[in-house]
């Protein structure tokens, strides 16, 4: 659903993520679940069918032994804001693109659990929910109450901590303010990178980290080819980084075994 | 003349079984007058119903709000020495039911609402402010929601004067004529 | 009247027209689909104040400082204290689920106090001479340390264990760092504190000799892909340039590989060598290149108050006689180094020991204990954590008790100072009192991200602030007093209880063993199946990937399962081939079992389950 609406300031919310700085620890990822009550791994769940809405993926340079070079990629939603696939083949306009802020939302009330969107999702950040989120006894005191956990049969995906959206709209309503400042809202994955390798802001905002990243010779976007628009900027100095990013398919004519 | 019989006996269960049967009905645990309260202890709502610091509604009051003036019984009322037996002594939270409360999928800030849409209370509220007496909550056995977020009768009431319910559609609704944002995750979460 | 089938159907069929003009079927339609939004079985997440409370990460000894965002008093979620001197707001992925392990389905729930205080008085009074009441404390420092260390003072024959300190005992100054080699350290992957780490990252030109593709090694500057097992030859040969033709020949790197990264670790000083394992001939390195005083420095030692001084010295497990100790104590309510069963077990007497394990999982020393008492688990339990191997500054902070612990949780050091017979119930608050009544360093305290001089804090409000979340750091005017092992014992022995790595391979344990994943010593939270399940971003506890010729030589072909044996025994392993690992090494993925068998590094076999 596309709503029509007019909201006082139009952003482009985006990231930007440094791979030189990226460890592969992992914090954005349980930073992230534990943010917007994703529960751990059913014991049937496998690396196709867990749920991770950012997911950090090492990728080689296809040597091996001494010359072998490994990069960690985080790949979440990747907000795209052109023809956005996974919009267009919702039959149930369970997804929408928000004219605010540029975020891809997804809503579980609506999905019908097709997964027309995770076959037309380029990025694979699209995940069902095999089963009912279950957390073991008592952790449940531990959720988030700003994100209602999803039920069994339904997509969900990254929406920037969408949570964190509303508590800084609410926290700016408070001071009398409709639009929120830069900086009062970044998601969960951002505020929980410990080498500071994750950078958000909005990408209209010239003086944004993102923005000043996204123009940066060094940067890139994953498929940018396809012409959708995403939001997600990644950025290496390292010139095989860039290099593997753009090409066709792995370095080795294989997906990594590992991550 | 057997057709009409049974269009007629389920017309009669649709229209006044049914709407009985799918409300299940609980009084609320102390019987409480607004309109008392609103002539002896405040005379705004957020008095009782404050903000909290940050900004969040803290909606209906705690006990130890109560409390503050509820020490010892005012009054002889049996609904009095109830409430001051029952909860104030033994320091227990009254098991209140929220009318208004929303499902789990729903994000609603009063104070955007209030603060910066100079919403009244009682144009989503009714007016409570001024009942005499807590009618019982009524929830929805099925979907679990309370009757006030359907409305007050099985189909939406657009006639003037009435409550509004508090579904989806009431809220866009009012942002389409406000020319407001009304996309999913605004109010989603 | 005559009833006929046909009425009934009519009526029926009455009945069904009827009913859709009656909002009773439409109310069922949308009542069920929002049911299914809702139905039995999804938690609903409580509601309540939202507020912030500030504590110290006590799952290692980093201890982050941490914010915790909660909801009517409950952790939901953490993050770090941007502006932390040390932590830097950083935390890992470890550190951000800490909240969720009081729920851990392998939390320990029961015990016999009673009974095995029984036992312990029956051990003690039978204690013989030459054997000995010990307490292995597994993170020392503490105030709950120094309760053990006057508790064993004040028994016969007490004898107070923890693991060696690594680097014995120094501390590193890696803001002062230019150059820093890594032998395998995990240097960008849980080492030290990850905050300081990357904060100082942008200054030092990082060189990681490791014979895999570490997490750091693919960050690092500089990669030198080395042999297994070589890490000691070559700090030995850029010590002593004459033998770098056989450690050229031992790493597998040139000659002048190895001269050139001599003349730059000279060159561009200050350096710093750091080895996962504590090499001796690493310390040696750093002494020869002057790191002393520079970026390995003698930590002030924290103060005490006086009457503490009474209390028995730090010794090593391996410098106890075998089958001497007759009560043994373990405590390992807070997570520290790990030492091999195998080497604690031979040390216990042969007629009946009593080893009491204080632990919040089974997964520990409760398994091999006759008694496992279970205590409480951050962030519900309330200790000082001692300072981080990369703080120069002496420091203390409190992990302060976030959330409630369930009934019936046993308190290590009450418990073993009741068997003692002293009084220790308020030894935290004495241990501040103490670092107040020195009037040196300052208090930062994370609600308001402010430093305050200490000699400016009243005792109270001191003791206040660490309670709401601060740090104490010794300031600089601190005189370099003593500090565990001095700058000339350094290249000489080093307690410890790994074996040393080796060039040459031994036949029964033909592999290296090298852990991938910052090891946790305990459990972690659930959530963390995110890494390894939901994902393959780490491997799963109780793993091991291997080359795949390693594997054929190993006969585990095709297998997942497979079985890990050391010097110590064996346990049960999942097996992942891949070619990234070089053949004779396995990468490891700790896990309680692991960790029992191997020690910090240590040489294995596989073979088929």
């Amino acid at each position: 659903m596309i709503a029509a609406n007019k909201p006082n300031k139009i952003a482009r919310y985006g990231m930007s993520i440094d791979l030189d700085r990226c460890t592969g620890c992992g914090a954005c990822m349980v930073a992230c679940a534990v943010e917007n009550n994703v529960p751990p791994a059913h014991e049937g769940a496998t690396a196709r069918k867990g749920i991770t809405w950012i997911r950090v993926f090492k990728v080689d340079n296809g040597e091996e032994g001494p010359a072998r070079r490994s990069v960690f990629v985080p790949v979440l939603c990747q907000q795209c804001g052109e023809d956005t696939p996974c919009v267009h083949v919702c039959p149930q306009q369970a997804v929408e693109v928000d004219p605010a802020t540029g975020i891809v939302g997804q809503m579980p009330e609506r999905c019908l659990g097709c997964r027309y969107c995770m076959a037309a999702c380029p990025y694979h950040a699209r995940f069902f929910n095999w089963w009912d989120p279950q957390w073991p006894a008592g952790m449940e005191k531990t959720l988030n109450p700003d994100v209602a956990p999803r039920m069994r049969g339904v997509v969900e995906k990254c929406n920037f901590c969408h949570g964190r959206w509303h508590a800084a709209k609410e926290r700016a309503a408070a001071a009398g303010k409709s639009e929120i400042e830069a900086g009062a809202y970044v998601p969960a994955c951002v505020e929980s990178c410990p080498t500071g390798a994750i950078r958000f802001g909005d990408l209209k905002d010239a003086a944004s980290e993102p923005a000043v990243a996204a123009k940066d010779a060094h940067s890139f976007r994953l498929l940018e080819k396809l012409g959708t628009e995403p939001k997600i900027y990644y950025h290496s100095k390292r010139d095989w980084v860039r290099q593997v990013a753009a090409a066709p398919k792995p370095p080795n004519g294989k997906e990594n075994a590992r991550g | 003349m057997p057709f009409l019989a049974g269009a007629l006996a389920a017309l009669g269960a649709g229209w006044v079984g049914f709407p009985h049967a799918i409300y299940k009905s609980r009084p609320q645990p102390v019987d409480f007058s607004h309109k008392v309260h609103a002539e002896k202890a405040g005379t705004k709502c957020e008095d009782c119903h404050a903000f909290r610091e940050d900004g969040t509604f803290a909606g209906i009051p705690s006990l130890s709000t109560c409390a503050a003036c509820h020490a010892a019984p005012m009054g002889t009322t049996a609904a009095e020495k109830n409430f001051i037996d029952a909860y104030v002594t033994p320091n227990r939270e009254p098991d209140w039911a929220s009318y208004a409360q929303q499902p789990e999928n729903v994000f609603f800030s009063h104070i955007t609402h209030v603060k910066l849409g100079q919403l009244k209370c009682e144009q989503c509220h009714g007016d409570q402010g001024a009942s005499d007496k807590l009618r019982p909550y009524q929830v929805d056995r099925i979907s679990g929601y309370s009757r006030d977020i359907w409305g007050r009768t099985l189909f939406q009431s657009k006639a003037a004067g009435a409550v509004p319910g508090m579904k989806m559609d009431d809220c866009v609704d009012c942002h389409r004529k406000q020319g407001l944002s009304h996309s999913c995750l605004d109010c989603h979460k | 009247m005559q009833r006929t089938r046909r009425d009934i159907l009519l009526f029926m069929g009455g009945g069904a027209a009827g009913a859709m003009l009656t909002p009773a079927p439409w109310r069922l339609v949308t009542d069920a689909a929002i049911w299914s939004e809702n139905w039995p079985g999804i938690p609903r997440p409580a509601r309540g104040e939202i507020t912030a409370r500030y504590t110290n990460c006590a799952l290692c000894p980093a201890g982050c400082a941490v914010r915790a965002r909660c909801v009517a008093g409950q952790p939901v979620s953490l993050a770090g204290v941007a502006g932390n001197p040390l932590s830097q707001g950083a935390l890992c992925a470890f550190g951000l689920t800490g909240h969720q392990l009081p729920y851990h389905p392998q939390r320990l729930k029961q015990g016999t106090p009673e009974e095995a205080a029984a036992a312990v008085r029956g051990a003690m009074a039978k204690c013989g001479a030459g054997e000995s009441v010990a307490v292995l404390d597994l993170a020392p420092g503490r105030a709950a340390s120094w309760t053990y260390r006057r508790a064993m003072a004040a028994v016969a024959n007490g004898v107070y264990l923890a693991p060696p300190p690594p680097l014995g005992g120094a501390a590193v100054n890696l803001a002062k760092a230019r150059t820093v080699l890594s032998l395998g350290a995990p240097l960008l992957d849980g080492w030290g504190t990850p905050g300081n780490v990357h904060a100082a990252r942008a200054n030092f030109r990082l060189i990681q000799a490791e014979p895999w593709e570490s997490r750091t090694a693919a960050l690092a500057d500089e990669w030198l892909p080395i042999r297994p097992g070589s890490e000691a030859a070559l700090a030995l040969a850029l010590k002593d340039p004459k033998t770098a033709p056989s450690a050229a020949q031992a790493t597998g790197l040139t000659e002048k590989q190895i001269l050139d990264l001599a003349n730059e670790l000279t060159a561009n000083g200050p350096a710093l060598v750091l080895s996962a394992d504590d090499l001796p001939e690493a310390l040696a390195l750093n002494h020869a290149l002057g790191a002393w005083g520079q970026t390995l420095v003698a930590r002030p030692e924290v103060p005490v108050p006086d009457a503490w001084k009474k209390a028995a010295p730090e010794r090593v497990v391996a410098s106890v006689p075998d089958n001497s100790i007759r009560v043994l104590f373990i405590d390992e309510s807070v997570p520290g180094s790990h030492i091999p069963w195998g080497a604690i077990e031979k040390k216990l007497v042969r007629d009946n020991p009593v080893v009491v394990a204080f632990a919040w999982t089974l997964e520990g020393y409760g398994r091999h204990a006759q008694f496992t008492l279970p205590t409480a688990v951050y962030p519900e339990l309330t200790s000082d954590i001692p300072p981080a191997i990369d703080s120069p500054a002496a420091t203390f902070r409190i992990s302060v008790s976030l959330v409630a612990p369930p009934a019936g949780m046993a308190d290590p050091s009450a418990f073993i100072a009741k068997a003692a017979g002293i009084d220790a119930g308020n030894a935290l608050q004495e241990r501040a009192d103490a670092i107040h009544k020195s009037g040196r360093g300052t208090l930062f305290t994370y609600a308001d991200g402010k430093s305050t001089p200490l000699k400016d804090i009243k005792p109270d409000a001191f003791w206040k602030s660490l309670n709401e979340g601060a740090t104490w750091l010794g300031g600089a005017e601190e005189p370099l007093t003593r500090r565990r092992g001095d700058a000339e014992e350094i290249p000489g022995e080093l307690p410890s209880e790994a074996p040393r790595l080796r060039v040459s391979a031994s036949d029964t344990f033909p592999l290296l063993v090298a852990f991938t994943t910052p090891t946790p010593a305990t459990l972690s939270s659930p959530l963390m199946s995110k890494l390894y399940q939901d994902s393959d971003l780490r491997m799963a506890p109780n793993t091991a990937a291997l080359h795949p010729d390693t594997a054929r030589a190993s006969g585990i072909t095709g297998a997942s399962r497979a079985v890990l044996e050391t010097q110590y025994g064996r346990c049960a392993i999942g097996v992942i081939p891949d070619e990234s690992v070089p053949p004779g090494m396995l990468e490891v993925a700790a896990g309680p079992e692991i960790l029992d068998i191997c020690g910090a590094f240590t040489r294995a076999k596989v073979v088929a389950a």
